[in-house]
């Protein structure tokens, strides 16, 4: 998360409800709430599936060697540099540089539709040679879990449209909203991560 | 959110009938039938029928069919049946909050829509289906093992319907600026309509976590489920209590300012 530039820049609303103090939360607390309550109920499957890896290993090592290795590195890179530009345009949103801000994030979101089409290459190919949910528990885990994450980029990606439109039309940006959407956007980028080196890596 | 309304205190000869005077009492109603019916779901469900916690999908024929042909299972399916009627009652207390929302009355309506189309598909097919074999007792084994897959699928597996309902509720919640409901709650209505899609693997595996009696699909999304549903009457409540008589759709014309008269007349 980039640093929080404190003090007053000029058109842009730094406001938040609970501006007491020098240190805060970046954006709403409310979404806190949701990216601690996501983690844990991730945290949930991703247990479950170390348990059920634990029971089946042999078929797990085996299922995730097919698994297209190279699409998962592609989409890590494409989240991770998605991901930084988001850090980047809120930076520039708080110092009052609308300009760069609204660049940064249409890069940000650029990288970020890459993802769910690249996922598309994955899982068409995966789905037509008859690795479906069906085949076994590994695709069973590897579609839920991805399938999951999957519909928080595409909510993201649709939170992203709203922060550009509030950069572009509104007469001072709320910096409070743009926080919230990027909070969003780093925890879904984290769960990646860890999606990848479970479902991907581990061995 | 205002503050409460202060109540005038009532002389003790009045408070008999003050209840009934009470201008919220339509909205206590369905506050009060959903504890009631979820109650009686809960007795119905477990003890008497044994319908909860889900049986398997990989049971043996002669266990589906002793299942089926249970009496009370007939019983059960009966009295939720006639408690089906019910829902519609419970669910206005949601609607009633949500028309008091900043947001467009599509929420309101696809939560309407979402909650009669998901009783329908997700309880009283059930009910139908259950009750079906101990209510003529010559179906063939075949037949019974149809009308269990049928049942449980239609129970847990009945996922858009429901999904939409708690989606619209969610971002109504998320997007109103009245705060009529806590923004967290929002959030964790979006898990609650995320479960909704995680039970998907139902109509796919037969055995494991993804099965339908499954630790994922059935006791995860519960553990998620039940604290949300307790947590959302808590915080109706609240609402119900803190909305002011002015605000209400029978106050009495002095409390009623004229704004209110106006929305009140152009939406549904």
């Amino acid at each position: 998360m980039t640093n929080v530039a404190e003090g007053v820049t000029p058109g842009v609303d730094n406001s938040r409800p609970d501006d007491s103090g020098r240190g805060h939360v970046p954006g709403d607390s409310s979404m806190w709430f949701f990216v601690i309550g996501d983690l844990l109920i991730f945290g949930v499957y991703f247990v479950g599936y170390m348990y059920f890896r634990g029971q089946n290993h042999e078929l797990f090592l085996q299922s995730q060697a097919r698994l297209n290795l190279d699409i998962g590195a592609i989409n890590t890179v494409m989240l991770l540099t998605s991901s930084l530009f988001v850090a980047l345009g809120t930076e520039a949103a708080r110092a009052g540089n609308r300009v760069a801000a609204l660049q940064r994030f249409w890069i940000a979101l650029a990288f970020g539709a890459a993802f769910p089409l690249l996922k598309m290459f994955e899982w068409i190919p995966e789905i037509c040679s008859g690795l479906t949910p069906g085949k076994n528990l590994f695709f069973m885990y590897y579609y839920v879990m991805t399938g999951i994450h999957l519909c928080h980029v595409a909510l993201g990606l649709v939170i992203m449209c709203f922060i550009l439109r509030h950069l572009k039309t509104s007469k001072a940006p709320k910096i409070s909203f743009v926080e919230t959407g990027a909070t969003y956007w780093h925890m879904v980028d984290v769960l990646w991560l860890v999606l990848f080196a479970l479902l991907y890596l581990m061995r | 959110m205002s503050g409460t309304v202060a109540m005038a205190p009532q002389p003790a000869a009045e408070h008999a009938t003050s209840w009934r005077k009470n201008r919220k009492l339509d909205q206590w109603i369905a506050f009060w039938s959903v504890p009631f019916f979820f109650n009686l779901f809960g007795l119905v469900f477990v003890p008497l029928s044994w319908m909860m916690p889900p049986r398997s999908p990989g049971s043996t024929t002669p266990h589906i069919v002793d299942f089926m042909h249970s009496h009370n299972l007939l019983i059960a399916c009966v009295i939720l049946t006639l408690a089906y009627g019910l829902a519609p009652v419970s669910n206005a207390c949601y609607l009633m909050q949500v028309r008091r929302m900043s947001v467009s009355p599509a929420f309101r309506y696809s939560m309407m829509i979402g909650a009669i189309t998901g009783a329908i598909v997700g309880m009283l097919f059930p009910m139908f289906c259950f009750g079906l074999g101990a209510f003529r007792p010559g179906y063939n084994s075949g037949v019974l093992t149809m009308l269990y897959d049928f049942g449980y699928l239609a129970f847990i597996g009945s996922l858009g319907c429901f999904c939409v309902m708690w989606m619209a509720f969610a971002l109504a919640i998320i997007l109103d600026e009245n705060g009529i409901l806590p923004k967290w709650l929002g959030y964790y209505t979006i898990w609650q309509y995320v479960t909704e899609l995680m039970a998907a693997p139902v109509w796919i595996v037969k055995t494991g976590p993804f099965a339908w009696n499954g630790l994922m699909t059935f006791w995860f999304a519960m553990t998620l489920y039940v604290p949300w549903q307790i947590i959302v009457y808590v915080c109706i409540y609240r609402a119900i209590k803190n909305q002011p008589e002015a605000e209400l759709d029978n106050a009495s014309p002095e409390l009623r300012p004229k704004t209110v008269e106006f929305r009140s007349g152009t939406s549904a």
